[in-house]
């Protein structure tokens, strides 16, 4: 497992330079990895149905006891399969839709990151391995849906997909740390077995907000489901791999994979089945108001992540095992449908649903995908999205007080989901037309072989649910109830009031779909209401953060050097005062004024010096003045080091200073007017800062100075600099030898400086603008 | 600032400097000294040079190697080539820079390389160390002792280091700022 994630990445890397070998057959390597994974996972699968969950562990850091844990039990493995068996299809597809795009090794390097990503958030046994993988889908598909980057929307897409689920990723992170903390591990497979330690603690509520605002901003649930529609902006391959089969379940994923851990309380219920069910409702809704193709199928998907958050919410058996089903029917008829949708935009150049007719003459082979997984979607009978509907309709008419309500929204998302189906399937293909819409270009097997395979797929489940699907599927619901399930997946289950009730679904679906056009002219009436949606109050939030973010800049950074020096000052003062106001040791000065008669001569010449050049220095009216007064007080103050014996640190201080002085000199003739341009109260200002960071300074030494100095450290490294270190100067010493590591970060930090002046220096401002 | 006073001291006074800022490097073990001193005795000589001669004529004058040269001909030997070539280099500069079929390659050192080089030089000089076994910047000492340079080993290496980082910053410095 850890090979297959890390084979993901080097290949992801390697595309660009591939596809500059290989040119169009770069879809070769990058169709063979996820069909490689898949047959490896296939070959794991036995294990996996038999009951065994299957672990990995890769030493990372074990000193600091991180592992890179893998993980394989049903759930992961029905996610696996589908990760890399529609990215064997996706990746195929890419190299038809994106023929001859200059940019397509780099696409490639995008599809193939998130590949891996998503592989790994579902194997991941970690739950902070989980986090990491899930920001990197969320980078991955930043980077997808802004691959037409010379578009503005398709980047302000971009953009909004990467805020939405990025700040659900980091209440994620929030909430994936409450959740380790409540039961004291990190690990899955041990986490899986502390549900009850995790429910009853204290922080569970706040775990549980924090993890449903992840989960929620990923699968796009009510109110962030705005950020899937736009999200279409991406080329098709990447809104029917991403947007429908895979990272938007990544949220039901991390739920189902939470239930045991976070589930069965009421409050995880009722907020997963009223978000869930508005959501529905919600997506099913906005689906009929659409003639983008995409647009539609995106509300659609939206939809049916509603459906799929509610069934979780349930949380019983047969709400599972209709969540699991309904699961992989949607992503066979889904992908397909968008893969379809895809062909439909390339050949014709439109995706307008009102301008789309009879395409089932020239585009065989596309058609039929789009008829079979149209039927799947519609549920009718011999097809595995009709055992999903019926599943779904058996869960949510189970004995509840909700149960009316639960099947009214999966009824209405099932009609929606029928005239849907219809009008894609059948509409647009197959139904009569004198004036078929006209081709570019005729269709292509690379196109039209994904969506068929899929679509069959879909067909083949239905025909034969028990063969490898029902195992499978009874494995994943076993990892969310914790219980072995024994169900039977069948096409006929006779006549209950469940197939009555799919029967009643597609017919009134039909009406639906005939008064579609009259339901259409309706959307214009609620555009007004759109003005209060979220997709509304995110560009608001989002241009209020800028004005902010502007105005904090303009205040902290105002590029005066005076100002920082000043709050780096303040804040200095502050600590000390405070620390020693709190529990700091008084000051006994009584004690201390024998000292004073210790005073030698030239130590009071010296300080008589540095204050009248201070004086002078503040009276002082040119430049040139200013700076030599300053180069004196620094030489009076590396006269004071002389005196106390430290001659290194002297001469180190007086050439720095003889340097500042000349480079002044340097720059003198560039620097504008010397000139007080601030007024006297601000000079004042800064003089009062300046006296009293020198008082906190003193007062702070002379307390240091009450204590009499009980150091080793004076001895040992007398002693040890000649005998260690063979050499007589014990400062130096101390810098290469003793303490030669800190000496290196202080140089490297001199460097750096040195290129960040340059950096400085070079970058020339024009007039006005703000640093 | 065109002193014609100052122009022409520092003129005599940086081999001074330099020599002077070598042997504060080297005697900073023994006594006050070391690479960051000696670095900003060395710098400051280039400073003044900077500062009364302007910095095109400093990098001209020091960091600047002109190298002379002329294509291999097809039956010359490689190492007669060689040889002409460091001939044309070494003993025969001044005719050379007048000869009209001899192109010039400049090679100029850029401060960056000399912070680079010391970086270079400090880091690795821990490195020894580490391939021995002992920890990272474990000092190694020579037996032998050199007159004026005194002992040989890996920290004089490190020092070093410091040295040409710190002429390379205040040179690197003062170039950016004296060229705007």
């Amino acid at each position: 497992m850890f090979l297959a994630i890390l084979a993901g990445f080097l290949l992801a890397f390697a595309a660009p330079l591939l596809h500059r070998w290989l040119g169009k057959w770069v879809v070769v390597p990058m169709a063979l990895l996820p069909f490689t994974i898949f047959v490896y996972l296939l070959t794991l699968s036995p294990a996996v149905l038999a009951g065994n969950n299957l672990g990995e562990l890769q030493a990372w850091a074990p000193s600091l006891n991180i592992n890179l844990h893998f993980f394989l039990d049903g759930l992961s493995l029905l996610f696996a399969l589908l990760i890399t068996g529609f990215g064997t299809l996706i990746m195929l597809y890419a190299g038809g839709y994106l023929k001859g795009h200059p940019l397509l090794g780099r696409f490639y390097l995008y599809l193939t990151l998130f590949m891996t990503a998503m592989l790994g958030l579902v194997l991941a046994g970690n739950i902070m391995a989980i986090f990491v993988f899930w920001e990197l889908t969320s980078i991955s598909s930043y980077l997808l849906i802004g691959f037409n980057q010379d578009k503005e929307s398709s980047r302000s897409s971009a953009l909004q997909a990467l805020l939405v689920t990025g700040l659900g990723g980091l209440a994620l992170m929030g909430g994936l740390i409450l959740v380790g903390m409540a039961g004291e591990t990190y690990t899955l497979s041990e986490l899986l077995e502390r549900g009850d330690l995790v429910t009853n603690h204290a922080l569970y509520l706040p775990a549980l907000v924090l993890l449903l605002l992840g989960a929620f901003t990923k699968s796009a649930q009510f109110p962030f489901h705005f950020w899937l529609p736009n999200a279409m902006a991406a080329p098709t391959p990447v809104s029917a791999y991403l947007h429908s089969a895979t990272m938007v379940k990544a949220g039901v994923y991390l739920l189902a994979r939470l239930t045991p851990v976070m589930g069965g309380t009421d409050e995880w219920q009722y907020t997963l089945m009223i978000v869930g069910g508005i959501t529905t409702v919600l997506g099913a809704l906005l689906a009929t108001q659409h003639v983008d193709l995409k647009a539609i199928l995106a509300y659609t998907t939206i939809s049916a992540l509603g459906l799929l958050v509610t069934m979780t919410g349930i949380g019983t058996a047969p709400a599972m095992e209709a969540m699991v089903v309904f699961l992989l029917a949607h992503a066979l008829y889904k992908g397909t449908l968008f893969l379809v949708a895809g062909n439909v935009d390339h050949a014709t150049g439109t995706r307008d649903l009102t301008q789309l007719t009879g395409l089932s003459g020239t585009m065989r082979y596309t058609s039929i995908a789009a008829l079979l997984a149209g039927m799947s979607m519609a549920g009718i009978l011999p097809f595995f999205g009709f055992i999903g509907k019926e599943l779904l309709y058996e869960a949510s008419l189970e004995e509840s007080p909700f149960r009316w309500i639960l099947f009214a929204m999966s009824f209405f998302s099932g009609m929606v989901f029928v005239a849907v189906a219809i009008a894609l399937g059948y509409g647009i293909f197959w139904r009569r037309s004198q004036n078929p819409t006209p081709l570019q270009h005729p269709d292509k097997p690379l196109l039209y072989l994904p969506p068929v395979i899929l679509a069959s797929a879909g067909l083949v489940f239905g025909l034969l649910p028990g063969f490898f699907v029902t195992p499978l599927l009874r494995r994943a619901s076993e990892a969310m109830l914790g219980v072995e399930q024994t169900f039977d997946l069948a096409l006929w289950h006779g006549f209950t009031l469940a197939l009555g009730l799919s029967v009643l679904t597609v017919l009134l679906g039909y009406v639906v779909y005939r008064f579609s056009n009259r339901l259409l002219s309706y959307a214009s009436r609620f555009s007004g209401l759109y003005l209060f949606g979220p997709a509304n109050l995110y560009q608001l939030a989002l241009r209020g953060f800028m004005t902010g973010a502007t105005k904090i800049t303009a205040t902290i950074q105002n590029g005066y050097l005076r100002s920082y020096i000043a709050a780096i000052i303040t804040a200095h003062i502050a600590l000390v005062v405070l620390s020693l106001w709190e529990n700091g040791p008084r000051l006994e000065l009584g004690n201390n004024l024998h000292l004073l008669s210790q005073l030698r001569m030239y130590e009071i010449v010296l300080l008589l010096m540095i204050v009248s050049a201070l004086i002078f220095l503040f009276k002082s009216q040119s430049r040139l003045t200013s700076i030599a007064i300053m180069g004196i007080v620094g030489y009076s103050a590396s006269l004071f080091y002389i005196l106390f014996g430290a001659p290194d640190v002297a001469a180190t201080q007086l050439l720095i200073e003889t340097l500042t002085v000349v480079i002044f000199v340097l720059i003198l003739h560039k620097l504008p007017v010397f000139k007080y341009l601030s007024h006297a109260t601000e000079r004042y200002k800064y003089v009062t800062l300046s006296l009293t960071f020198g008082a906190v300074m003193t007062y702070v030494i002379l307390i240091v100075k009450q204590y009499p100095l009980d150091s080793q450290l004076k001895a040992y490294f007398g002693q040890g600099s000649f005998l260690l270190g063979k050499g007589r100067n014990i400062v130096n010493v101390i810098l290469v030898d003793f303490r030669a590591f800190d000496t290196l970060g202080e140089i490297v930090v001199l460097a750096v400086a040195a290129i960040g002046i340059m950096a400085m220096l070079k970058l020339r401002m024009h007039k006005g603008d703000k640093p | 600032m065109k002193t014609v006073i100052l122009a022409t001291a520092i003129r005599i006074l940086i081999p001074l400097f330099i020599i002077f800022s070598v042997y504060t490097l080297f005697r900073g073990h023994n006594h006050p000294g070391g690479g960051f001193i000696g670095g900003l005795i060395g710098s400051i000589a280039f400073v003044f040079h900077t500062m009364t001669h302007g910095p095109q004529q400093t990098v001209n004058t020091f960091l600047k190697l002109n190298l002379y040269g002329y294509p291999r001909q097809p039956n010359q030997s490689r190492s007669l080539y060689l040889m002409r070539m460091m001939r044309v280099n070494v003993w025969r500069r001044r005719r050379m820079a007048r000869h009209p079929e001899v192109k010039q390659r400049m090679l100029r050192i850029e401060p960056v390389y000399i912070i680079a080089t010391g970086l270079f030089l400090a880091t690795t000089s821990g490195v020894l160390g580490l391939l021995s076994g002992q920890p990272y910047m474990h000092a190694y000492w020579s037996d032998f002792y050199i007159p004026v340079l005194g002992k040989p080993g890996t920290p004089i290496l490190f020092d070093l280091g410091v040295y040409l980082l710190v002429i390379g910053v205040v040179l690197k410095i003062t170039f950016v700022m004296s060229e705007e």
